[in-house]
């Protein structure tokens, strides 16, 4: 059984890499996959901290580079799901204590192992981002619905196409607010979908419960009732190759919005 | 009093003296000098009754400047048993064919010149100062080179000044001489300016403490190592502390130098040292500080510390609020408990100082009342 490795990157920062990774890696693992998940911002790391194992790091990805480890000693396991590991990235170190084959033999390892292997790329197009998709085979680009974050994932899917091993490459669609893509104050799906001639694998809406769950170092998938949990779990889903339908992120935020929503909802239920 | 020099051996005269403090203030200042040192030293006593501990005193005195207390020559029946259970030869030492050598320096200008000496290596490294142990031998020769430098004329004069505020002083060097002495055997919390202050009686008293009634040498042994202040741990009462000994390790520690760094320790920072290190500010989470003694943080302490990184489980962790992510002491490892999930402290006046030190294989901390 060979394993996927999947790196998740973006170009621009702050766009949620991290927090993609996170919660696409919890999602997979709570639908009964092993994943790894592997942190290559070396020095600035944040990917531990949203899963909220930051006081269990002991060995890092450098240290597995540098041999002061087993690979299998750096891999630590998630507090509640024990098919999820994080291989973390070192702290006080920078982008060029690992280099790209190195990687790539560690995901090669990693693959007998593990169904999924999902690495965390990051911010730029420099070394770092050529070493983390080094060992990949497929690739999630995550992207705002703003200007500069498009322009920045336009550039990188133009170096995803012109990478030796990335074989295909899908869009991720992050903090979207509905309510300004109805007041055209903001670029709707289909808009970033054509400028980009990418096909897309999801649509997040933006959810304060991102905040709160980074602070509390839990994924937000495992908040079942979050629209943004739900739509990274389906998300999961897709990337196992089933076929989910959009979610429908369109939630008014009035009263009489809201209501016009549920009858609509019932109305639905009775014509079926 | 005086010193003779006689074949290979070093003859000191205290005969004239009649108290235990009087001879080792003076013995201590003849052994400041650089001829004393790797002799075989022969000492010549009076009258004076000494019991174990201050005989044991004295010779701790002379080894620590790599001499040897060889003989003993006494009119006291006491001193001689004394001398004589500790192994040391009791003989009469002839005076004649002896070199007399030039008067004694006073402690008093080695004492200032000590000060300066302190004040100067401090200026000279603002921000980072690797300061050896106070009782190490640089400073000691610092003091033995600035003495020799000094006019002879200016001595004398100082010396006749001393005279007339004789005792006080006098007891108050002893102090002084007996803290700066490098062996492991002398008490050393009597803060010179604590004494200065004090009245005559209670010097005497606090002599007698040390060199008094009490004959071992577990006196200094149990004034120089701290009580436990801190008995009480904050989740589980069930682990018994055992009793602390005193041991190789903790001479180690105690030997180790220290590095002070007056900084915030942030993100991605590492600090290695072999010593202490002490920080005054804050560690953030994702530093890395590694020592080979303690590891004290005046402030609050969030990243990861590792105290006895050359294998001492003496080791200890202290900080002003203790929320490191990790703490390792010699080959034990502790991580933050996962319910201890603060996104940031609030910076207070009202921290308890929280200590980290191996108790029966597991890191234990401690909370550091008064």
């Amino acid at each position: 059984m060979a394993g996927r490795v999947i790196v998740i990157t973006s170009g621009k920062g702050g766009v949620g890499k991290t927090t993609t990774s996170a919660n696409i890696g919890t999602a997979l693992a709570k639908n009964g996959h092993s994943v790894v998940l592997v942190d290559t911002d070396i020095g600035l790391r944040n990917l531990d901290l949203l899963l909220g194992l930051e006081n269990r790091i002991v060995y890092t990805l450098v240290d597995v580079v540098e041999e002061r480890c087993k690979l299998k000693q750096a891999l630590v396991k998630d507090k509640k799901n024990p098919n999820l590991c994080l291989l973390a990235a070192a702290q006080t170190r920078d982008k060029s204590s690992v280099s790209a084959e190195q990687l790539k033999k560690i995901t090669e390892k990693l693959k007998k192992d593990y169904d999924y292997i999902l690495i965390d790329c990051p911010a730029g197009i420099e070394q770092g981002f050529q070493t983390a998709i080094a060992g990949a085979s497929e690739a999630i680009v995550v992207t705002t619905p703003e200007m500069s974050a498009v322009r920045d994932a336009d550039r990188i899917i133009g170096l995803l196409e012109a990478a030796d091993g990335i074989e295909s490459y899908k869009l991720l669609l992050n903090r979207v607010r509905p309510n300004m893509i109805k007041s055209k104050d903001m670029m709707s799906v289909e808009d970033v979908e054509n400028i980009l001639s990418c096909q897309k694998i999801g649509v997040i809406p933006e959810d304060t419960g991102i905040i709160t769950s980074t602070n509390r170092g839990e994924p937000i998938v495992n908040n079942e009732k979050s629209l943004a949990g739900k739509a990274y779990m389906n998300v999961a889903r897709r990337i196992n190759g089933e076929d989910v339908p959009f979610l429908d992120i369109d939630e008014p935020k009035d009263f009489v919005g809201k209501l016009k929503k549920f009858f609509s909802g019932l109305k639905k239920q009775g014509k079926e | 009093m005086e010193q003779f020099l006689n074949d290979n051996m070093y003859v000191i005269d205290l005969g004239e003296l009649n108290t235990a403090p009087e001879i080792i203030f003076e013995l201590s200042s003849v052994l400041d000098k650089e001829e004393v040192k790797n002799k075989r030293i022969c000492l010549k006593l009076g009258n004076v009754d000494l019991n174990q501990a201050q005989l044991l005193s004295i010779k701790s005195l002379i080894n620590g400047i790599d001499s040897t207390l060889s003989c003993v020559d006494t009119k006291s029946v006491e001193t001689e048993k004394v001398a004589l259970s500790l192994g040391i030869i009791v003989s009469n030492v002839s005076a004649e064919n002896a070199v007399e050598l030039a008067p004694t320096m006073p402690y008093k200008m080695a004492e200032e010149l000590k000060d300066e000496a302190i004040n100067t290596e401090t200026e000279e490294n603002e921000d980072i100062v690797e300061e050896s142990d106070i009782n190490s031998e640089s400073l000691n020769d610092a003091i033995i080179e600035d003495n020799e430098s000094l006019p002879s004329e200016q001595t004398e004069e100082s010396r006749e000044v001393e005279e007339n505020i004789e005792p006080q002083q006098e007891e108050s060097q002893i102090e002084k001489e007996v803290v700066a002495e490098p062996t492991e055997t002398i008490n050393s919390d009597i803060d010179n300016g604590v004494v200065q202050e004090t009245e005559k009686e209670e010097i005497q008293d606090e002599l007698d403490v040390i060199f008094g009634s009490t004959p071992s040498q577990t006196v200094f042994y149990d004034m120089q190592h701290p009580t436990e202040m801190y008995e009480e741990r904050e989740e589980l009462t069930d682990i018994i502390v055992p009793e602390q000994e005193y041991t190789k390790e903790d001479i180690e520690l105690e030997s180790f130098p220290t590095k002070y760094i007056k900084q915030t320790i942030r993100s991605g920072q590492v600090i290695n040292y072999e010593g202490n290190i002490v920080i005054i500010g804050d560690c953030h989470p994702g530093c890395e500080v590694t020592a080979f003694g303690d590891i004290t943080v005046w402030g609050i302490l969030s990243g990861i510390a590792h105290a006895g990184a050359g294998g001492n489980q003496k080791a200890k962790v202290r900080a002003l609020k203790m929320n490191a992510i990790q703490l390792r002491i010699a080959n034990c490892y502790s991580r933050r408990p996962d319910s201890l999930n603060t996104v940031y402290i609030e910076k207070t006046n009202s921290f308890t100082p929280e200590e980290a030190r191996i108790v029966n294989g597991e890191i234990v901390v401690f909370k550091m009342n008064d």
